[in-house]
């Protein structure tokens, strides 16, 4: 477990990371998906540097068609996809890159500023005082803020039963949360492989299974700014049956 | 039951399909569309029910042994096994591509991320 003495000063220059490093300060990376965000991406990104904690960013572009790479561009590094990978593919480039520039930990965050980034800090101080593999940001601890039409709650408790009932690692209220903290262990597991259906519900699913821990904090998530939900109406349902099918399926077969 | 046999124009019609179809396969592997395996699997449309028409005896033979009242029925059964062989080889080839694509797209944005940096003089972006 990495040394969590984050200090604030921590910057995206060689110099910061050197100093960052001397100083025994671990190496977050924001990893934040996009794909046609670009009415929220930029006041993301400004929200992140008025924190001024210095994290690393990294926007990964997944093959949007709209500005989206230009306006994060000019506030952070962009790994721009060639393709629409969906959100798997995008959020594992983010880890491949956090894993090859050697991070401590990488935090996935929304693009479409559903996610406060104030409670990085929250996450980073449920680390401190409960290190697990992952932490994941959850909307249903405090029931605070916007937790979703009443519809996918009562499928996010079927995959939280499924979840909890089939894997021990960690008791989840969340799967589906797109906010999270992965630590070195967890950042070299998903760095090898990822799923690229359903990532958030499946890839703990796979983590458990390969027996690493998993805990949550309370954080309270927005109502997306701009844009609307891939996961909507009939959609629904089949995801909540794949879903399903992929936990199910997780637990039958062995870890790779 | 008596053992009908395919009359002259079937066998004729069959036989013609089995030769264009073989000729039009092979013209196209060989300009690499389609590789040995693909032509394989793909022949057996023409030479299953050409095997069936030319040799009359050894279809009701084959329908015989398999317990099958109609060997037409034996000629469709060995046909959707070969599709369905087929239709499995390639959903776990097409499943590989696209996990391979997945890698190459992710490794291409990485590596033109790593190249801006390094142009930029700042370590890994």
């Amino acid at each position: 477990m990495a040394d969590m003495s984050l200090g604030p000063g921590l910057g995206s220059s060689d110099t910061c990371r050197s100093a960052a490093r001397q100083a025994g300060a671990p190496r977050v990376l924001l990893v934040i998906p996009c794909f046609n965000e670009e009415a929220s991406i930029g006041g993301l990104l400004s929200e992140i540097a008025a924190i001024g904690r210095g994290y690393h960013t990294l926007v990964v572009d997944d093959g949007s068609s709209d500005a989206t790479c230009a306006v994060a561009s000019c506030r952070s590094p962009v790994a721009r996809l060639a393709q629409n990978l969906g959100i798997g593919g995008a959020v594992q480039t983010g880890i491949k890159y956090a894993a090859r520039q050697d991070f401590d930990f990488c935090i996935q965050i929304d693009g479409d500023g559903q996610h406060d980034p104030r409670a990085i800090e929250t996450l980073l101080d449920a680390y401190r005082s409960h290190p697990t593999n992952i932490t994941i940001g959850s909307r249903f601890i405090d029931h605070s803020g916007f937790c979703s039409t009443p519809m996918r709650r009562a499928g996010i408790r079927l995959i939280v039963l499924a979840l909890n009932g089939l894997f021990t690692g960690g008791r989840i209220t969340d799967p589906t949360s797109g906010m999270r903290l992965l630590d070195r262990s967890a950042i070299a597991f998903f760095a090898r492989s990822y799923p690229a259906d359903f990532p958030e519900p499946i890839s703990l699913a796979w983590a458990m299974r390969a027996g690493l821990t998993v805990s949550e904090v309370p954080v309270e998530m927005r109502a997306r700014k701009a844009g609307v939900s891939s996961i909507d109406g009939i959609k629904s349902a089949s995801y909540m049956i794949r879903v399903l099918g992929y936990i199910l399926l997780a637990r039958l077969v062995r870890a790779p | 039951m008596t053992n009908a046999l395919p009359s002259p124009e079937t066998v004729v019609i069959i036989s013609a399909f089995a030769s264009i179809y073989m000729l039009v396969l092979l013209r196209k592997t060989l300009q690499g569309k389609f590789d040995l395996y693909d032509f394989m699997m793909l022949s057996m449309v023409a030479i299953i029910p050409a095997g069936f028409a030319l040799f009359p005896n050894l279809a009701y033979l084959v329908s015989h042994l398999t317990g099958v009242v109609f060997p037409f029925v034996v000629m469709f059964g060995a046909l959707f096994l070969v599709v369905f062989a087929f239709m499995h080889n390639m959903t776990a080839r097409l499943h590989r591509l696209e996990r391979q694509n997945c890698a190459l797209i992710q490794e291409q944005s990485l590596l033109a991320l790593e190249l801006k940096a390094k142009e930029s003089g700042r370590p890994g972006g």
